[in-house]
């Protein structure tokens, strides 16, 4: 899966000369956290997220209750956004697993997806990956979710496969990780779609060396 | 995919919301509201169609959103929210900032998009060196990239056409290729494909559908085909003088469409997937009421059948019933569709005469028609160049009987309005045999005996370009009877009356000038100048083609009325298949000038089919989204005339040539056979009978209910 298959495409969209006050407003009426702003041709100048708004006290602690308020009116999108190098983005060709490192790396929730150098197409947030991970693992259909483990090492996966093609078995999700209570062996994790409990135990505890770790057909 | 819990998660908030929107004109004493309180969302992703009628506000509301309204008018009431900003109420500049490059349109006419003096190529590299500032040979790369996206065969090449230079349908899919270029999170589509041929159209709606996909765009669809509406969109809205009067998503309005007006725009287009006898018309009586004089209470009160006291008094307000259907109609709940009756005054044809066929009225044998092109080289203007023609008419063959109709089928540029010319005299043959009531009639209209004039009449796609805007109405109609004597000069006023009450104009028409009548009311006029000399044939070209659906059917049982009262043959052209398969006793379906298949009209609905014909059918959108069709698209377009194909003309475009050996080498080769399949049905393919009888039917109905109308239909007069 790649940037361009879970992102969001036009996002709601602002002009660096935009008043904060509306950008929040925007925020909120729309239920979002983060808000490119973009010049002319969409081109990416900078991004608001929730933190934006909130203002250093020791700005606001010089000020009186009257000029807190003047001083409010007078911000625009642009003397709050972030820019320059605070920003970081990615292209629509990049893989969804690239977009969550760099996300995680940095501790951000979202990334502009740009195109032509700085053309924003797209932006791609935590929940687009917490949809993704949904996806990949097959949430949305109902099923059997199988967790096995087997031995780390060449042919383990296509005893399995073998088994599950044998039964004409159709997995709808899958995910591999090396398993975490046993050094040595990994854990597959298959949504089989059409099949009850019973019938997947029945196909695969039968395959030498690996163990059904985990069986359930509520997710 | 299925729609999930994800994808509609993923939604998020509207690209557009339209809220209680309402649109008005200044004009001299006031102002017109010519859109009232239409609410409606487009979701990412996701189709909106606008349906209704001519001079029902669907373009206005486009034009609201890009703010394009003119100088009179102006959004009055009501918000325009794009991606979560309110669009009403902000100067130009920023109007533009707001919208920048996020939405884009495309119109019905792709000639007026495009400059006819600049290159294709420079058109679409304009919009991202401009918009984008990006490098030339960039844009030209990514515009060329676009263009293959859009199915453009041969894209580099196109680069460098100008518009003139590639079809119809091209041009269309340049246009849209262009809107994309600067990937709009709208897309406004105000009849796109109205334009085209069906084959064309077709594609066309399949590559809407694909890029809403790929590229998450919303689109709002504005189209006056329930077929069109049913293929593309995932929700609709009906609208009516002005007001949303219905909406919900395609399923809902289709199966079971809550407001009258719906409920009778359903009722008068033609079905393909149902039998003939049951594809009746029930036009809507009257016309939309121009917005100046719009009655106080339901707008559509005046055309409705439940019109109740409540509705004349009180405008009923657009509300959800619990379905998610939203319906503005009082009443609603209490009206069942299926209980629908025809009122005592509507007008409605018989169906299914059972007399047989009669004499034969004309007799057409292996009629050619050329037209000679004018070649620019100097042999051409000397005069010893081979000269070249257009072959238009190639070998048409066909008989009509008396008091039947033929109707004639194809994509544009197939001749069919040439082959009804060359009959009517108004092109003289080429070559060939064509005798009407046993005169022979392949010479031109000027050496024609005037008995033979007055037998033969013609009705016109377009009144208005055929009707002499400074006579009268009933001058009009006086004037063949006139000119050949079938009526004694004082009475041909009680004639012309007798012939308008036919139509059902009344007398008060007689004296109005044709700018004082509706397109409808034209084609009427039209009609009884057909008839007025009391004519054997008439040749209808594309009479109904430019009418809105209610007036179409309205049109076309009036056509059946007539020909059942004056026992006139018809030969009727249409590009709509459903229309003619409602109207015609025999069809013939043309291609590139040949007849490709004729036969009576159920054996040309359902197999064996000629490829063509197969084609053609699963081309045609069908106002139901759950009749299933075939998936066949043509490639390419239709090969000039000039120099048609050899052997079998459709061979370059045929999907089934692969059915026989070699790959279909002899189709290139040599004329396909006549094969008969019987009862006069005859199919021009190589493909033997057998094979063709094997093809599965195009439309598959069999998960369509069968409508309920028992009762038998009142006999037209």
């Amino acid at each position: 899966m790649l940037v361009n298959d879970c992102m969001t495409r036009h996002p709601i969209l602002i002009s660096p000369e935009t008043p904060a006050s509306e950008a929040q407003k925007i925020m909120s009426e729309n239920n979002i956290r983060h808000l490119p702003v973009t010049g002319a041709g969409k081109r990416l100048e900078g991004l608001i997220t929730r933190q934006s708004f909130a203002l250093a006290p020791d700005v606001l602690a010089s000020l009186d209750v009257w000029d807190i308020t003047r001083y409010l009116s007078g911000l625009n999108v642009k003397n709050i956004m972030l820019s320059g190098d605070k920003i970081y983005t990615i292209t629509p060709q990049k893989t969804v697993e690239r977009a969550a490192r760099v996300m995680n790396e940095h501790k951000i929730g979202c990334l502009p997806v740009i195109e032509d150098g700085s053309v924003v197409v797209g932006i791609i947030t935590e929940s687009d990956l917490l949809d993704a991970l949904q996806e990949m693992l097959g949430m949305p259909e109902k099923g059997v979710r199988v967790t096995m483990r087997m031995p780390d090492r060449p042919g383990e996966f296509a005893k399995l496969s073998e088994a599950l093609g044998e039964h004409m078995m159709g997995v709808i999700g899958i995910g591999t990780y090396p398993s975490r209570r046993r050094e040595g062996y990994w854990d597959v994790v298959l949504k089989i779609r059409k099949v009850s409990c019973p019938e997947v135990d029945a196909v695969l505890s039968k395959i030498p060396d690996q163990e059904i770790i985990d069986l359930r057909d509520v997710v | 995919m299925a729609e999930t819990s994800t994808d509609s998660k993923r939604k998020g908030a509207p690209v557009l919301n339209i809220e209680n929107l309402s649109v008005a004109y200044k004009v001299r004493g006031g102002e017109i509201e010519a859109v009232q309180d239409v609410s409606f969302d487009i979701y990412r992703g996701e189709t909106h169609g606008i349906v209704g009628e001519s001079g029902c506000g669907k373009s206005t509301v486009a034009w609201a959103i890009v703010n394009f309204l003119g100088a009179n008018g102006y959004v009055k009431r009501g918000h325009i929210k794009f991606q979560g900003q309110d669009l009403v109420g902000r100067t130009g500049e920023e109007l533009r900032r707001l919208r920048g490059d996020q939405i884009a349109m495309v119109y019905q006419d792709p000639m007026q998009a495009l400059n006819p003096s600049l290159r294709l190529g420079d058109q679409m590299k304009e919009v991202l060196t401009v918009h984008r500032d990006m490098a030339e040979d960039e844009a030209e790369e990514r515009s060329i990239q676009m263009l293959d996206r859009v199915y453009m065969p041969d894209p580099a090449n196109v680069m460098k056409r100008y518009p003139h230079q590639i079809s119809g349908g091209q041009q269309q899919r340049v246009v849209i290729a262009m809107a994309l270029l600067n990937n709009p999170a709208l897309l406004i589509m105000d009849e796109p494909t109205t334009a085209l041929d069906v084959t064309v159209e077709a594609a066309v709606l399949d590559l809407i559908a694909e890029l809403r996909r790929d590229f998450d765009t919303a689109i709002m669809y504005i189209t006056h085909n329930l077929g069109v509406v049913a293929r593309v969109s995932t929700r609709v809205g009906v609208m009516y003088a002005g007001e949303m009067v219905e909406k919900g998503t395609v399923e809902q309005l289709y199966e079971n469409p809550q407001h009258p007006y719906s409920q009778g725009l359903m009722r008068c287009v033609p079905k393909l997937g149902a039998d003939k006898a049951s594809s009746i018309l029930y036009p809507i009586r009257g016309r939309v009421p121009p917005p100046d004089s719009r009655p106080a209470g339901c707008v559509y009160g005046p055309r409705c059948d439940y019109i109740e006291e409540r509705c004349r008094r009180e405008r009923p307000k657009l509300r959800y019933l619990p379905n998610g259907v939203a319906v503005r109609c009082h009443f609603a709940e209490e009206i069942d569709p299926s209980q629908w009756r025809p009122s005592e005054d509507l007008e409605l044809p018989t169906v299914g005469r059972e007399d047989g066929p009669g004499q034969t009225i004309l007799e057409v044998k292996d009629l050619k028609k050329y037209y000679e092109v004018q070649g620019g080289s100097l042999r051409d203007m000397v005069g010893v160049a081979d000269k070249r023609y257009v072959k238009a008419v190639e070998n048409a063959t066909f008989k009509v009987d008396k008091g039947r109709t033929l109707g004639v089928v194809g994509e544009s540029g197939c001749g069919k309005s040439t082959l009804i010319k060359t009959i009517i005299g108004l092109e003289d043959t080429t070559s060939g045999e064509a005798v009407f009531m046993g005169f022979d009639v392949t010479d031109d209209i000027s050496t024609r005996d005037e008995k033979l004039i007055q037998e033969l009449q013609m009705v016109f796609q377009n009144p208005d370009s055929t009707m002499n805007p400074s006579y009268s109405v009933g001058r009009q109609i006086a004037r063949p009877m006139e000119r050949f004597k079938t009526v004694p000069k004082k009475e041909i006023r009680g004639e012309v009356i007798k012939l308008l009450r036919a139509m059902r104009l009344g007398e008060n028409y007689y004296n109005r000038l044709p700018r004082q009548l509706s397109g409808g009311e034209k084609q009427r006029v039209g009609i009884a100048r057909a008839l007025a000399s009391k004519p054997d044939l008439v040749l209808c070209d594309e009479p109904v083609s430019a009418l809105d659906v209610s007036v179409q059917a309205a049109i076309l049982n009036l056509l059946l009325g007539v020909q059942h009262e004056f026992n006139t043959t018809l030969i009727f052209i249409a590009h709509d298949l459903s229309v003619v398969r409602f109207f015609s006793d025999d069809v013939a379906v043309m291609y590139l000038g040949q007849i490709m298949e004729i036969g009576p009209a159920d054996a040309i609905y359902a197999p064996p089919y000629h490829p063509y014909t197969e084609a053609l059918l699963s081309a045609v959108p069908i106002p139901d989204p759950k009749v299933e069709q075939k998936h066949i698209r043509l490639e390419g377009s239709v090969p000039s005339a000039i120099d048609p194909p050899s052997g079998c003309r459709f061979h370059t475009r045929c999907p089934r040539r692969q059915l026989l050996p070699d790959g279909g080498k002899i189709c290139e080769e040599e004329l396909p056979p006549w094969r008969e399949i019987g009862d006069g049905h005859r199919i021009f393919c190589h493909i033997p009978e057998e094979t063709l009888r094997t093809f599965d039917p195009v439309i598959s109905t069999e998960n369509i209910p069968v409508t309920k109308q028992s009762q038998p239909l009142k006999q037209g007069s």
